[in-house]
């Protein structure tokens, strides 16, 4: 056992000086990144000969901790990482010279990146002004329907124009138990999310500061909460996976969140509904306002432990300024690239018959540049912890009370979760360093 | 201590000798024998142990930002209301883990202990089997039996006592609890029985005999025979039990997708401490909750070993 633990010590420590086998590392959560990027590759190696890349999937939740764990201890930390949208804040906790990841900001502006790029999608990965990241995708959000289902119920999709309306017609459509108007649930704040950022809220402002205590978040709030709750409640949620799949064959939802990622889902999940589903942008909050938000995302990053970062930020070009590659990857994830110049290939027109037909990439294309911002923090999991408390919370009050000192009480829930994270903030004391 | 009685002639050749010293090897080797644990324990057990007392004084983002700041820790531990509600539903959850999966263990080591029952060895695999697969693996297994609408739980409950289809066990807070304490009785009243039927089994049969003898029933040799027979069995299932249950980590962690669940109603104090110190990268206060929590279930323990009489021997 000694021995063991000993040649292992001495190993690790003999591997920290030595060279990796590939010049570049990249480590991506994602399989359908991956297969996209190794399809990608040898055109790269083309343009830089001798030069090698190792692209390595690591498990969702294990690259973020796994990398945390690299940063720390300085060990197998790879050249860049794809990070997913929830988790980049956690790398922003400590000091900006302590940020495992390189500032990219100068970088971004002197290539015209930040020209090209939905701006919008840079804010999840800045902290005190500084980007650290470069947004793989948009994600804008519109809602799946059940074409069928809607036509039999004679609703006219196109005449729905905000939420009041679509809420109006899902309080006469509504069957509880058997049939809801919309996949919202009352317990998890991905749907409320939605709306909050489409209302232009969030958790977060640019300056990093506390926001779910202002009057959008709790207005939505407000907004929010009787759509699950109460006795006209024309929303709610089962859950994911197979049951999400048996949900929506069965018509147990007619309208759900749909950021671009998700009809992929959809079509691999539930492929019996094929032909059947179709896409609506999201009704506004108020007549001509936005008719998008966002959901996920995911940042790649070039890391200080990088030895050739110029050929890092050539590869991330690559993979993600690609026109022609972005295009095929498209048909095959549905996931809009980040740049606005990648948009106008004909990929993004073609029908897809799942969709009814539908131009899936130009209907996304066509609200993507409305995306809304989500500034992020190291705080942003507290906060989303809170923010689901209060919705806790303020259903199980509509429940038992309705609309009687229902206002008062949602102010009261949102200052208590804004408190609560910024109580968290103060203690950290790097935050408002170079702020 | 008497000294042996040996021939005058070696007690004189003894005296007349130098002291031998023993050869340089004999010397070495007890120090070898003990020092693959002693290195072993040095640096996976002393230095992380102290190395972690020293860290509960700091605010630290990853090992290279660290700020002393005292007992601070500490203090913004005891005022945060997440770690109280960590510790009441850690509390609950060992509640009614000790007071369902104690005795249902000790019923079943009974029933499998008796003569009677046929297949004995079948059943006592049957119930201790659930403790061969992990925690992981159950936590995954329970979260598809007790989906929503189409999970077999709701199915069940729905068929026998009319519950609704639709009740989400691990998305409202207040059935989150339940489901958790169900999980793992399902997995753990099998590994108690066996503690309890290595007891059982110690007993000896003429205690039986003789209670029976004097006219004792069955209740009245339970309380008198069985139950003074496996005390030390019992106040050793309740003390790792109780360990344990506030321990637990992996079971809700999987359950609840990786999150403390609705209005973090499965939030153990373990998990609060994995949040803290690896998803917000302040091993400095997480060090503070290991601490805390190595404390109280120390105290616990003692508590629970006073109150057994266990020091009285």
């Amino acid at each position: 056992m000694a021995g063991l633990a000993i040649a292992s010590g001495v190993y690790l420590a003999a591997r920290r000086g030595q060279k990796q086998t590939a010049d570049l590392r990249l480590w991506t959560f994602a399989k359908p990144h991956a297969d996209a990027y190794l399809k990608m590759l040898p055109d790269f190696l083309q343009k830089h000969s001798g030069k090698s890349v190792d692209i390595q999937i690591v498990a969702g939740e294990a690259v973020t901790s796994r990398l945390q764990a690299a940063f720390w201890s300085n060990l197998d930390v790879p050249d860049l990482v794809e990070v997913e949208i929830s988790w980049a804040g956690s790398f922003f906790r400590g000091r900006l010279e302590s940020i495992g990841f390189r500032d990219l900001t100068e970088r971004i502006h002197q290539t015209g990146l930040w020209e090209r790029i939905v701006q919008a999608r840079f804010a999840p990965y800045t902290t005190r002004g500084r980007i650290f990241g470069i947004p793989h995708d948009v994600h804008p959000v519109m809602l799946a329907y059940r074409r069928d289902l809607i036509e039999q119920l004679r609703i006219d999709v196109d005449a729905i124009r905000t939420w009041d309306e679509f809420v109006e017609i899902g309080r006469r459509v509504t069957v509880p138990s058997k049939r809801f108007m919309m996949e919202l649930p009352p317990a998890g704040v991905s749907s409320f999310e939605v709306m909050l950022f489409q209302r232009d809220g969030g958790y977060f402002d640019p300056q990093g500061n506390c926001t779910l205590d202002n009057e959008i978040a709790i207005a939505t709030m407000k907004y929010y909460v009787p759509l699950v709750a109460g006795r006209y409640r024309i929303g709610n949620d089962l859950g994911g996976g197979q049951i999400f799949t048996r949900a929506l064959e069965d018509g147990y939802y007619l309208f759900m969140v749909a950021p671009d990622w998700r009809t992929k889902v959809i079509e691999q999940d539930v492929p019996k509904v094929g032909g059947r589903m179709a896409l609506m942008p999201l009704p506004a909050f108020t007549p001509g306002g936005r008719r998008t938000s966002t959901w996920g995302g995911t940042m790649i990053g070039i890391t200080k432990r990088c030895a050739d970062p110029d050929l890092a930020w050539e590869l991330i070009m690559h993979l993600y300024l690609n026109k022609e590659a972005l295009a095929e990857q498209f048909r095959h994830t549905n996931i809009l690239p980040p740049a606005r110049d990648l948009w106008d290939h004909p990929a993004y027109d073609e029908p897809r018959p799942f969709w009814s037909n539908q131009p899936l990439g130009r209907l996304y294309a066509n609200l993507a540049p409305q995306t809304p911002p989500q500034y992020t923090s190291p705080y942003i999991g507290l906060a989303k912890a809170k923010l689901s408390e209060a919705l806790i919370a303020c259903v199980d009050y509509y429940n038992r009370y309705g609309e009687r000192g229902f206002d008062g009480f949602v102010r009261q829930q949102m200052a208590r979760a804004a408190s609560e994270v910024r109580r968290q903030m103060r203690r950290n004391p790097y935050l408002h360093e170079n702020a | 201590m008497k000294t042996p009685d040996l021939p005058a002639e070696t007690v004189a050749a003894r005296a007349a000798s130098p002291r031998r010293r023993p050869p340089r090897g004999d010397k070495l080797a007890p120090y070898l024998f003990v020092a693959p644990f002693l290195i072993l324990f040095l640096v996976f057990g002393a230095y992380p142990l102290i190395k972690s007392v020293i860290l509960a004084f700091y605010i630290t983002s990853g090992p290279r930002d660290q700020v002393f700041v005292g007992l601070e820790n500490f203090r913004f531990l005891f005022s945060d209301p997440d770690f109280w509600k960590a510790v009441r539903n850690t509390a609950v959850y060992t509640f009614w883990s000790l007071a369902l999966q104690v005795p249902l263990g000790l019923g079943l080591a009974i029933l499998l202990n008796s003569r009677w029952v046929k297949g004995r060895e079948f059943f006592r695999l049957a119930f201790f089997s659930p403790n061969l697969v992990g925690q992981v693996f159950v936590g995954v297994l329970f979260s598809v039996l007790f989906v929503p609408q189409y999970g077999l739980v709701n199915r069940f409950l729905h068929a026998t006592v009319g519950t609704p289809l639709d009740t989400r066990w691990l998305a409202e807070p207040s059935l989150v609890m339940p489901a958790l304490v169900m999980t793992s009785l399902w997995m753990y009243v099998g590994m108690h029985m066996v503690y309890f039927l290595a007891g059982l089994q110690a007993v000896e049969r003429e205690l039986y005999e003789a209670a029976t003898i004097d006219g004792a029933n069955s209740w009245a040799q339970f309380w008198h025979v069985t139950l003074p027979g496996i005390r030390h069995v019992l106040i050793f299932v309740v003390i790792v039990s109780t360990i344990g249950s506030f321990q637990l980590f992996e079971l809700p962690w999987v359950m609840l997708g990786r999150s403390p669940g609705p209005d973090a109603a499965g939030l153990t104090i373990v998990m609060y401490l994995y949040i803290n110190g690896y998803v917000s990268g302040d091993l400095g206060y997480a060090s503070a909750v290991g601490w805390t929590l190595a404390l109280g279930l120390l105290m616990v323990s003692l508590l629970q070993l006073r109150l057994s009489g266990a020091w009285k021997g």
